[in-house]
């Protein structure tokens, strides 16, 4: 039997009550309950409120023990940190968590701009060959790993006996672990996200990757294996030869993926050395509360490394060089709140709880100028401000091998490429990124053409090419040539862009630009994934993405244009110009030089014309910080800066 | 009773199979290829492809969808295909953050919300009672996302009388991080709860053993708990036991706001990045709770009511 409802057989049991006795005056003895119910709920909600008052307010603001007298910085993350192995490294978040307590070979110069690469573990820059195809590396010695359970004995990884110390501390640093370390990055069961960067590059690297893949599940991963191009010279010194020039190999080995881990570590923690790094970096990772913050304590053994004495001249003038020789790291410790929304973020900035972060967008005319300078009030509260041009390209693009907007490749009549092409041209036309700009930027972005942003050799700005939009009168021009006049006979172009913040409003105003020629959207809006998915079976006949720089150097955006690079590579516009990819070839093995340049100038026109992507702009971070910070000087090219920040005690 | 209870629980085994059936369909149709978010941004085919054999993606439907049930029978849900740890452990450690927020929260609007529905009920189409009927409904009108707001702006940014965001895994300190989102879930849910508790116990209080009781002279609080309350239990606790299993996923939208580690953020991420593994858990974990809180619910009933009888 199922249990019965006391309610149906009571009801049955008995009529309704007439309704003139639910509204009847209550009788004396129902007052005294009323009385009573009354006190019942007084009492009630003054307990509440009591509990509320009391464990609320007091101690809220006296900083927790392990900060007291302690020099910590707090810093906002705009999102989850995912994984804390380098391989694994896959958005700017990882990065930032990672390389604290990872280091690289190489890093940027703090301060000085354009960004140049000086040593970080290495004793000096790594000498190349005339050909260009051999590196020499010398470390620094004595750096060492971070004591961790993971050293002892039995983890030792060389053939050599293990020096005599107590389990559990660091061990210094040599050649073969750089070369572990790349090695990790052709092993499947990490699950690289970097080994794009490394492939077709190594001497006999993808050989030993294609023989690692095919191994059998279970079967151990060949260390030991001679790969030609990885040479061991000595203790601190080893030799990279590559397959063909790269002159952005030295950037590659500055980002974070290609940091130093120790080998037996990684074997130690297995899958779960993600969540428990042992680097050689200027921090420790003390706590990691996903989804919530990071903290770092500082590495009382960091090896010799002091702040900066060059600066730009701008930097110099703002007093940044003051710390200079200082050993690093100056801080404490670094703690690093995750936010996924603004206004939280924002008011524990203004409270003083965070000591910088950057401004978002619905705050700026809060604490900005129109011409972007800082508000007098914050000003005055010894508020710092600082704009960061990003290298980014937002963009939306074309699949290339679509009948309607693309009509690239052999499948097609030059007729029917041509018409595409109008197409393409009298969009871009039609598109008004400075209203894009204005609505959901306050004008913050930078606008240019082509696929190279601000910063980089090769980008163009101004004068605003005539593909850009807006110009109405060209765009319906384009359109008509397109065989489309006034949008007659078009059919209606898919934009699919991921869900977000504001891509739905975005995708409004785009419907709205280009409805004012006749060019009708319709906007499919998916989660990242299902966006990913649509891609890569190039489903997505306009998609709306975005391109962060790897490294700086134009050649990172130039390649997402690259035949070879076609879906499931970074070339989701399944762009294939074999005059672009002879050109590229051309230019990326070249070093930097005026015909490099020149080349890079011939291929993002190339693009400008073929528009498989328009609407070119990279975004500004404004950065603000409190009046306790010193030598804030903020960089989303690499993230390894935080050790020369310097506080005061809270 | 116990025979029941077995009856019930493995009744519920067809469901949870329909529920594992479904959310494997659906992340396999729409759910995206996880491999594609592994590989990261510039991979080759040969690369996903490997990617595939790794994670065994690459294998029919119906040996994958076998698969996931060999982890359904063994409770060993393997590893996050975005994180790589555990699943189980990622549970773990977030349930508890997410219980912090939902259960006291739970607690405190079920008391407020059935005292304030006794208060209205007693003093039913009067001024008090339509006072506090109308509260609920402009409470119930509000967004959610405007008490956050507001509470956040308000109470923790202006009067500073709670903390804006963060987190304590120490399980006294984060109390002071969790009382403002506890707050704004309890006056999110007071209204609902309260006009849904006034119309149970005005049915109550106006039965004629209700009436018959204070005309003998039964003290107010024996007739508000023992005539009253008692027999409003029914609803009650169907009510509560309804909100259970939604308890460990906690709230989304307060989690992202407050910077609580719990389980409804982490499902939305693994939505976003295709961790199967995690969603796959996380769904099956609430559709388990739910049968178990169901079973719970019909032995509770005869618990608290006599004539109910589990057979």
């Amino acid at each position: 039997m199922q249990p019965v409802s006391p309610s149906k057989p009571n009801a049955a049991r008995r009529p309704t009550e007439p309704r003139s006795e639910v509204s009847a005056a209550p009788r004396p003895r129902q007052r005294t309950s009323q009385r009573h119910a009354a006190r019942v709920l007084g009492a009630l909600l003054g307990g509440l409120l009591l509990l509320t008052l009391t464990s609320a307010a007091p101690g809220c603001k006296s900083p927790p023990k392990w900060e007291q007298g302690k020099r910590y910085f707090h810093y906002s993350a705009r999102a989850k940190v995912g994984t804390f192995d380098p391989v694994r490294n896959s958005s700017s978040y990882d990065n930032l968590a990672q390389s604290q307590v990872y280091e690289t070979l190489l890093e940027y110069e703090y301060l000085v701009r354009p960004y140049e690469l000086r040593p970080l573990l290495l004793k000096e820059m790594p000498k190349e060959s005339e050909d260009k195809l051999r590196y020499q590396f010398e470390l620094k010695p004595g750096v060492r790993f971070h004591d961790d359970p993971c050293f002892s004995k039995q983890s030792w990884p060389f053939p050599e006996p293990r020096p005599d110390e107590p389990a559990g501390t660091g061990r210094e640093v040599v050649a073969q672990d750089v070369i572990w370390s790349l090695m990790r990055m052709t092993d499947r069961a990490n699950s690289p996200t970097g080994w794009w960067l490394y492939r077709d590059r190594i001497r006999g690297l993808d050989d030993f990757k294609a023989r690692m893949d095919k191994r059998p599940v279970g079967a151990p991963f060949e260390w030991t294996a001679p790969i030609e191009g990885f040479q061991v010279t000595g203790r601190y010194t080893f030799e990279i030869a590559l397959t063909t020039p790269f002159p952005q190999f030295l950037d590659v080995l500055a980002m974070g993926t290609s940091a130093v881990v120790p080998r037996e570590c990684a074997e130690h923690y297995g899958p779960e050395f993600s969540s428990h790094p042992v680097g050689t970096g200027p921090f420790k990772l003390e706590e990691w509360v996903r989804g919530s913050f990071l903290r770092y304590t500082k590495n009382e053994k960091y090896h010799p490394s002091s702040y900066p004495d060059r600066a730009a001249p701008e930097f110099e003038a703002r007093g940044l060089l003051a710390d200079k020789g200082k050993q690093l790291p100056l801080l404490d410790g670094l703690v690093f709140h995750i936010f996924e929304q603004d206004q939280p973020m924002w008011l524990k900035f203004r409270v003083g709880d965070l000591d910088a972060t950057q401004t978002p967008a619905e705050y700026h005319d809060l604490v900005f100028n129109p011409d972007h300078s800082l508000r007098s009030a914050l000003a005055d509260e010894g508020m710092g401000s600082f704009p960061l041009p990003l290298l980014d390209f937002i963009y939306r693009g074309f699949n290339m091998e679509d009948p309607i907007v693309g009509a690239m490749g052999p499948g097609f009549t030059p007729e029917q490429t041509a018409r595409a092409k109008k197409l393409r041209q009298a969009i871009s036309a039609a598109l008004d990124t400075r209203e894009i700009n204005l609505a959901f930027y306050n004008d913050n972005n930078v606008l240019y053409d082509g696929p190279i942003p601000p910063g980089l050799s090769g980008h163009i700005s101004d004068p605003p090419s005539p593909m850009r939009g807006l110009n109405l009168e060209r765009a319906k021009r384009l359109l008509a040539e397109a065989g489309y006049p006034g949008g007659k006979g078009l059919p209606v172009l898919q934009l699919h862009t991921s869900r977000g913040s504001n891509s739905e409003e975005q995708g409004e105003m785009l419907i709205r630009q280009l409805g004012r020629v006749g060019i009708r959207i319709e906007l499919q809006l998916s989660s990242f994934p299902e966006l990913q998915d649509k891609l890569q079976r190039k489903k997505a006949q306009m998609f709306g993405l975005a391109w962060g720089a790897d490294y700086p150097d134009a050649e990172n955006f130039l390649q997402l244009f690259y035949g070879p690079n076609k879906t499931p590579g970074s070339n989701k516009f399944n762009y294939d110009n074999p005059e672009y990819n002879r050109l590229f070839e051309q230019a990326r093995v070249m070093s930097p030089s005026p015909e490099r340049d020149a080349l890079y100038a011939k291929l993002r026109d190339m693009v400008i014309e073929d528009c498989p992507a328009i609407g070119s702009m990279a975004r500004t971070r404004s950065y603000v910080w409190n009046q306790r910070v010193k030598n804030f000087m903020p960089s989303e090219v690499y993230h390894s800066w935080y050790k020369y920040i310097d506080v005061e005690p809270r | 009773m116990f025979a029941y209870v077995v009856r019930r629980l493995l009744g519920g085994i067809p469901i949870i199979l329909g529920v594992t059936l479904i959310t494997f369909l659906l992340l396999n149709v729409v759910g995206g290829d996880p491999a594609l978010q592994m590989a990261g941004k510039s991979a080759t085919e040969a690369d996903i492809q490997a990617l595939r054999a790794e994670y065994g993606l690459d294998k029919p439907l119906f040996y994958q969808y076998l698969d996931y049930l060999k982890q359904v029978v063994t409770l060993d849900f393997g590893r996050s295909f975005k994180t790589k740890e555990p699943v189980a452990d990622m549970i773990r450690a977030q349930v508890g953050p997410s219980l912090s927020l939902t259960l006291p929260a739970l607690i405190a609007t079920s008391i407020l919300a059935v005292s304030i529905g006794l208060i209205a009920a007693s003093f039913r189409q009067r001024v008090l009672d339509r006072g506090l009927m109308a509260l609920s409904v402009m409470g119930m009108s509000i967004s959610f996302l405007v008490y956050i707001v507001v509470g956040q702006y308000a109470l923790a940014f202006q009067l500073r009388a709670f903390q804006i965001h963060g987190y304590d895994s120490d399980l006294v300190g984060r109390w002071q991080y969790l009382i403002l989102p506890i707050i704004v879930l309890v006056v999110v849910g007071l209204g609902y709860d309260t006009r849904f508790y006034r119309s149970v116990l005005v049915e109550e209080i106006t039965r004629d053993h209700v009436t018959t009781a204070i005309a003998k002279g039964a003290a107010p609080v024996r007739v508000l708990t023992r005539h009253v309350l008692r027999n409003a239990l029914i609803p009650i606790i169907t009510r509560i036991m309804i909100s259970l299993p939604f308890l460990v996923t906690g709230s989304l939208l307060l989690e992202s706001f407050f910077g609580i580690p719990g389980l409804g953020a982490q499902l939305l991420d693994a939505i976003d990045s295709a961790d199967f593994p995690v969603i796959r858990a996380l769904t099956l974990l609430i559709s388990v709770l739910f049968v178990v809180t169901t079973v719970l619910n019909d032995v509770l009933y005869a618990v608290v009511d006599p004539r109910v009888r589990l057979e």
